[in-house]
């Protein structure tokens, strides 16, 4: 879709065009899902139910139709943090000793393995690093904390995954 | 790497859900889980013009006047002389449509030899959400015809 005919959608959707609007839901759920799922882990389809009604019922404050997707990721990912949060299921953060190396087969499966004992504020600081490319800046301010925070969350994350995060 | 992340999927009738909760005129979504495969299921929901009448009491008669490719355009008769022309999406497990005055959907997903089903409907005119809910909702009974509907096939 070009740059244009999606700021046509979103302005259609934002309209209340309802044809509109399950396009653009089909077009966000997927990216919402991306995100969502590592930082919700198991109750990443609640989070991103949430995420997604929450950006349908805001959207009428969106003042750049382009940049639909950054604003949704700011939803999105604070709806991830605040579900997982509400699950009781976040991680300790603790240093893990157990992590495969870069290579390693074990690694696929293990992803989802490290994600677990993480916090969800760590696996949204890696999300948006890793998975999105942000800068510290941006990610500090998607997350509404200084940027100092992101780089010591980073810094515990990155340990736990150890070489397999090193850029 | 990032193939290994796991992702979170949504499935139609939780995307349903969302449309309903936040499209103008929605109203709520009534659910059920019919026993009967998806493919039975979705063959009798998306048959608009012979099943949808039935299942769906204040509309009389559905017609499709264009269809080009998942678009369809149809013309439904209410009771009390009321027409309307919709405007419609339609595909395997999903189908939304939306005229000036009503907007509606419905939603399917297998779940083992089961399907979950989901409809909603309303009007697009101020305070319709307040009124489905103070009122007898529409979905419920969708529901439970679909259900018996599929029985007879």
């Amino acid at each position: 879709m070009s740059d244009s005919d999606l700021v046509d959608l979103v302005t259609a959707a934002q309209r209340g065009d309802a044809l509109a609007m399950q396009e653009l839901l089909g077009l966000l759920t997927p990216y919402v899902g991306k995100l969502c799922g590592p930082i919700a882990l198991q109750d990443g389809p609640d989070a991103t139910q949430e995420a997604l009604i929450a950006i349908f019922r805001n959207l009428g404050r969106l003042t750049e139709p382009a940049a639909v997707f950054g604003w949704a990721r700011t939803i999105a990912v604070r709806a991830a943090v605040r579900v997982a949060r509400a699950a009781s299921r976040q991680g300790v953060a603790a240093p893990l000793e157990d992590v495969p190396a870069v290579g390693d087969p074990l690694l696929a499966s293990d992803i989802r393995d490290v994600l677990d004992r993480l916090s969800p504020e760590h696996r949204a600081v890696l999300v948006l690093r890793d998975l999105e490319g942000l800068d510290e800046r941006t990610v500090g301010a998607v997350l509404a904390v200084p940027t100092g925070t992101v780089k010591s969350r980073l810094f515990r994350a990155r340990t736990s995954f150890r070489k397999a995060w090193v850029r | 790497m990032n193939r290994d992340w796991p992702v979170a999927d949504l499935d139609p009738v939780r995307r349903l859900r969302v449309l309903a909760t936040t499209v103008p005129g929605g109203a709520v979504l009534a659910e059920g889980l019919l026993d009967a495969p998806f493919d039975l299921v979705w063959a009798v929901a998306a048959d608009l013009e012979h099943e949808f009448p039935k299942l769906v009491r204040n509309v009389r008669s559905i017609r499709v006047v264009d269809a080009d490719g998942e678009r369809l355009v149809a013309e439904a008769a209410g009771y009390f002389g009321l027409r309307d022309r919709f405007d419609i999406v339609l595909r395997p497990g999903w189908c939304v449509m939306e005229s000036g005055r009503a907007v509606g959907g419905m939603a399917a997903v297998a779940e083992g030899e089961q399907t979950r089903f989901a409809f909603f409907g309303g009007l697009r005119v101020p305070g319709s959400r307040l009124l489905a809910r103070l009122g007898a909702p529409l979905g419920p009974g969708v529901v439970r015809r679909l259900r018996e509907r599929v029985a007879l096939r």
